[in-house]
């Protein structure tokens, strides 16, 4: 497990590392040990991506990365070594999120408040930030699923606009046009709770 | 698109993808030429850096320990207990074996009993195969496929054929028609 460590360390993971694309092999073969390696290399990604998308229900959030995680494991087989992890686990990631979603808007709707808030630690003891962080993801909880999903992908996650794309089966001006669209809510949104009087 | 023929209400959605480098080369310059004769704009850029910065931030949260070793031991869990399947199918498959077995047993019974006619060529005399128009002096022509009424055998005995385990031994059963 020190190669593990090692990975961890480094945050990589993907298609291009020798030492992931042999423990993907491994846990083709039915290497359970190896699954498990991968997964904890990617569960606390996973886990946080869940969050922001599914608007901080940490219950949620945690049913969605045990499903991204087994279906991860079924269709392990059609995974193509060369291909970049990571974008093929964030397609599954942002499908199940949708799913749940869709489901959840189908029994009802949770408010921020009692969806698991400060579940998610703050890095920093700072009430301002706090309270501002708190802003930004009630900001997020009023996007539309994709426009979230896109801001997610490229502001948080970091991925390029054509990745972000590609994992969430669309075209690069769509996303780019709902990335912009995104931004310019969350922009207002601040603005209008910075306005607004204590 | 020039920068003449756009207002600044369509550049802001340029400028939000300007401020994290989303742009194209051509578009990026379109929209820095703006930004440079435009103040309002070059203030809505501002804005918009200062929410990123702040959305941003979400980037440091992390999520704690206990939470993760939950989906973790879910997950294994999962794996490493047989997937349970629906019972139906198993019951499905049987009810089908034992309808396939009842059938087969009904058919076996009903041709058992059904009388096999085995003299019935002897009591039938055969059709004409060959008519001669010696008469006329022609050729004679053999007529194959001329249909036959089917005979009656209302009063025929039906013969029932019975093949024991030994193949020495075949019973025959003469059965009356009229019930005999």
């Amino acid at each position: 497990m020190q190669e593990l460590a090692l990975l961890m360390e480094s945050g990589c993971g993907d298609a291009r590392d020798e030492e992931f694309v042999r423990l993907v092999k491994l846990a083709k073969a039915g290497d359970a040990a190896a699954f498990e390696a991968i997964m904890r290399l990617y569960e606390r990604r996973v886990l946080l991506t869940a969050l922001r998308l599914l608007n901080r229900n940490l219950e949620d959030a945690k049913d969605a990365a045990q499903q991204i995680f087994l279906r991860l494991h079924r269709s392990l087989g059609q995974l193509d070594e060369n291909r970049h992890f990571a974008s093929w686990l964030y397609r599954i990631t942002v499908n199940v999120c949708r799913d749940m979603l869709r489901a959840r808007a189908r029994r009802s709707v949770v408010s921020l408040e009692e969806a698991g808030a400060g579940l998610v630690v703050a890095a920093a003891d700072d009430t301002v930030r706090n309270e501002q962080r708190r802003m930004i993801y009630e900001a997020l909880a009023t996007l539309p699923e994709r426009e979230r999903t896109a801001v997610v992908l490229r502001d948080l996650e970091g991925f390029t606009t054509s990745e972000a794309a590609r994992i969430m089966g669309c075209s690069e001006v769509t996303v780019r046009s709902q990335i912009s669209n995104a931004r310019l809510k969350i922009r207002k949104f601040v603005q209008r709770r910075q306005r607004r009087p204590l | 698109m020039s920068c003449a023929n756009m207002s600044c209400a369509k550049f802001e959605s340029l400028i939000a993808l300007y401020v994290e480098s989303d742009l194209a080369e051509r578009e990026r310059r379109l929209v820095e030429a703006h930004l440079e004769r435009c103040h309002g704009c070059r203030e809505f850029a501002a804005d918009i850096r200062e929410s990123q910065t702040a959305l941003k931030e979400l980037r440091m949260d992390f999520v704690e320990e206990s939470a993760l070793q939950e989906v973790r031991a879910e997950v294994l869990f999962h794996l490493s207990t047989p997937r349970k399947t629906a019972a139906w199918p198993k019951y499905a498959m049987a009810a089908m074996l034992l309808a396939g077995l009842w059938a087969g047993w009904l058919w076996r019974t009903r041709t058992a009993v059904l009388p096999e006619v085995q003299p019935r060529a002897a009591m039938i005399a055969p059709p004409p195969l060959v008519a001669v128009s010696a008469q006329r002096g022609h050729t004679a022509r053999v007529l194959k496929h001329q249909r036959q009424p089917a005979p009656t055998f209302q009063s025929e005995p039906l013969v029932v054929k019975m093949i024991t385990d030994d193949p020495q031994v075949v019973i025959y059963w003469l059965v009356s028609q009229n019930g005999g």
